[in-house]
């Protein structure tokens, strides 16, 4: 066997040793989180801290569940994540259209408008957003999540839907409006269909902060039965005297399920279509 | 099928004054190109007939009717755009039948339209296929083919073929034609290619700069054309223009050229002595030979195409193109005399660069 290898070989072997340290920081924690959510209690806390553990214990994943309450925490997730990527693109495709499509005057301004608001942190604006809520009468009410989640998502999915949105040449739909097809028609018909790679993406990005997003859910949710995961995965740690780490990790572990899931099954259409494009 | 009346049409952004007052007749089953070079307008008035461009001033209309407030959807015409826009998540048998949907139209009724249409463009066996799956030729054909089903009042072409390679677009031009013979249907195709142009069209309109230059018959607008605008642009290779001053001297007409070139006329030319004109020659239009009425030139590059041979000369400091069907042995920097046909010249004012029409003076 020669011993030489081709120049892609070795390039493609050193970028893999380049990203490794990369990988490393990523997976670390992952790993944490998996051995201690299936580790027993009692190997808890040992020293020094090893990765082995004596038996996998799945009860450990069937007494969090119970315990904290998990089933409304994830159904609390799931309704905020969902409506407010919904929500988001309900106003956001439109926004985008518009911008991909029309002239109208200020459409500069707005755009930089838009990437503004993207300059300042949800944090700062906490405050402000819980009083707003007050008055509203939502504090505690999970649909304050969903507004202000698709509120915060909206300028990234207007921007992102639009430098996509101007991919797709005009041709198709006045192709359309010729064959007889109204503005509305040709638009649900030709026109979004071939703009559904990037809805994909813009969805599984804005589902993806709001599972994730922590201080407004924490400002806003104020009993557990309102909790969404990682306000109940906190509700875990802060204050008590003891903390399961294990119920702790198996909760965690839990919680990344979902968003895997979302999206391993969301990737299959990404690709489906981004295969579609090309015109000519 | 319908006529396409073009009155006083004007199309302007803001300041910028696109197609400044355009006045076409197309009749009824007529076969019109508009051509032009690009930015002379050609294409957004094609866009104005389908109704894509709003517009700015005069009035369209199709059988009568006037549409300029009419949406395109309303307009019943079809187009055949230049990137083919097919709709790319729609099999070949879905783009063609999209139009006729959306009418309501009876399901049996549809499929026999698009198997007919299909026919006619050897298109049954890529039905079921996708866009993606076609050659550049079959897209043609579908984009032509969703244009047919719907046996509009007119159909639109812009630029259909200036996305396929140079064999490709021989035959499809030869097969556009075909078809209009077979159905005449009213057609205003748009091209900046003057071949295809003259090989196509009943009529002819070369636009240029947001106006018509001239309207004719592809041979009428290539032995008589209006400006040098329209003589430059019509024929391949393009009329070579000699510039310089008219004289008439005791029954004798020539021009005087750069470098003391003096070419004969004949004495039927227009324009009074002392003229500024430009003279305009064909590249067929020249024999070999000596003579009175000869010019002499020097030969710069040969280039044999086959049944011809193109030969750029230097006549009177000026390079021109001359094709010759002889096989003459041409060598870089002989020096050839040669006769330009004197029925076959033009003259042009140099000042207005229109033509001076013999026995003007």
């Amino acid at each position: 066997m020669k011993l030489s290898m081709s120049p892609r070989v070795k390039r493609s072997i050193l970028c893999w040793l380049l990203l490794l340290p990369l990988v490393v920081v990523i997976l670390f924690p992952f790993g944490v989180m998996f051995v201690t959510a299936l580790r027993p209690r009692d190997e808890l806390f040992v020293f020094p801290p090893t990765w082995a553990f004596s038996r996998f214990v799945w009860t450990n994943i069937t007494e969090m569940w119970e315990k904290v309450n998990f089933g409304t925490a994830l159904l609390n997730s799931i309704y905020v994540s969902v409506s407010s990527t919904l929500l988001a693109l309900l106003f956001g495709i439109p926004a985008a259209y518009a911008l991909s499509r029309f002239r109208f005057p200020g459409k500069g301004l707005y755009r930089q408008f838009l990437l503004v608001t993207q300059m300042m942190s949800p944090i700062v604006l906490v405050l402000g957003l819980f009083r707003l809520m007050v008055v509203f009468g939502l504090v505690n009410s999970p649909n304050s999540l969903v507004f202000t989640y698709a509120a915060f998502n909206l300028a990234f999915t207007i921007w992102m839907l639009q430098s996509y949105f101007n991919t797709i040449p005009h041709e198709l739909e006045e192709a359309a409006w010729i064959d007889g097809a109204s503005a509305f028609v040709s638009i649900t018909r030709i026109f979004l269909p071939l703009a559904v790679p990037a809805m994909v993406v813009t969805a599984i990005f804005t589902f993806i902060n709001s599972w994730n997003e922590f201080v407004l859910a924490l400002t806003m949710l104020r009993e557990s039965d309102s909790y969404t995961l990682p306000v109940m995965v906190f509700a875990q740690v802060a204050g008590r005297y003891q903390i399961e780490w294990h119920h702790v990790m198996a909760a965690t572990l839990m919680a990344t399920v979902p968003v895997a899931v979302v999206f391993s099954w969301l990737q299959r259409y990404l690709i489906r279509g981004m295969a579609l494009g090309a015109v000519k | 099928m319908a006529s396409v009346d073009i009155q006083g049409v004007t199309k302007d952004y803001g300041a910028v004054k696109v197609i400044r007052g355009v006045d076409i007749s197309i009749a009824d089953e007529e076969f019109v190109v508009l051509v032009g070079p690009s930015g002379c307008g050609k294409s957004t008035l094609l866009r104005m007939i389908a109704g894509l461009e709003t517009i700015s001033g005069g009035e369209i209309r199709i059988g009568g009717r006037i549409i300029n407030d009419i949406p395109a959807k309303s307009r019943d015409t079809a187009m055949v755009f230049q990137s083919y826009a097919l709709y790319p998540h729609m099999s070949v048998f879905d783009n063609m039948a999209f139009s006729l949907k959306l009418r309501k139209m009876p399901k049996a009724e549809i499929e026999a339209k698009v198997h007919a249409a299909a026919g006619i463009l050897n298109l049954m066996d890529y039905l079921g296929r996708s866009p993606r799956q076609l050659s550049g030729g079959q897209r043609q054909r579908v984009a032509m083919g969703r244009a047919l089903v719907r046996a509009p009042q007119v159909f639109l072409f812009d630029e259909p073929l200036s996305n396929l390679d140079a064999k490709l677009r021989v035959q499809m031009r030869t097969e556009i034609k075909a078809l209009h013979q077979r159905l005449r249907t009213t057609i205003v195709y748009v091209t900046h290619d003057q071949i295809e142009a003259m090989t196509l069209a009943d009529r002819i309109v070369v636009m240029h700069d947001g106006i018509v230059e001239q309207i004719g018959a592809p041979l009428d607008l290539y032995d008589n054309p209006a400006n040098m605008f329209v003589a430059g642009f019509i024929g391949s290779p393009a009329m070579n223009f000699v510039p310089g001053t008219l004289r008439r001297e005791a029954g004798k007409v020539w021009l005087d050229a750069a470098g003391n070139t003096r070419i004969p006329l004949p004495a039927r030319v227009g324009g009074e002595n002392g003229r500024k004109v430009a003279l305009g020659l064909r590249p067929e239009h020249f024999t070999l030979g000596g003579g009175d009425d000869s010019v002499e030139a020097t030969v710069e590059v040969v280039e044999p195409t086959g049944a011809q041979i193109e030969v750029f000369a230097t006549l009177a400091g000026q390079q021109i193109c001359t094709v010759f069907n002889e096989r003459h042995p041409f060598r870089p920097g002989e020096r050839i005399r040669m006769r330009p046909s004197a029925d076959k010249l033009h003259l042009f004012d140099a000042e207005t660069r229109a033509r001076i029409l013999p026995g003007a003076h």
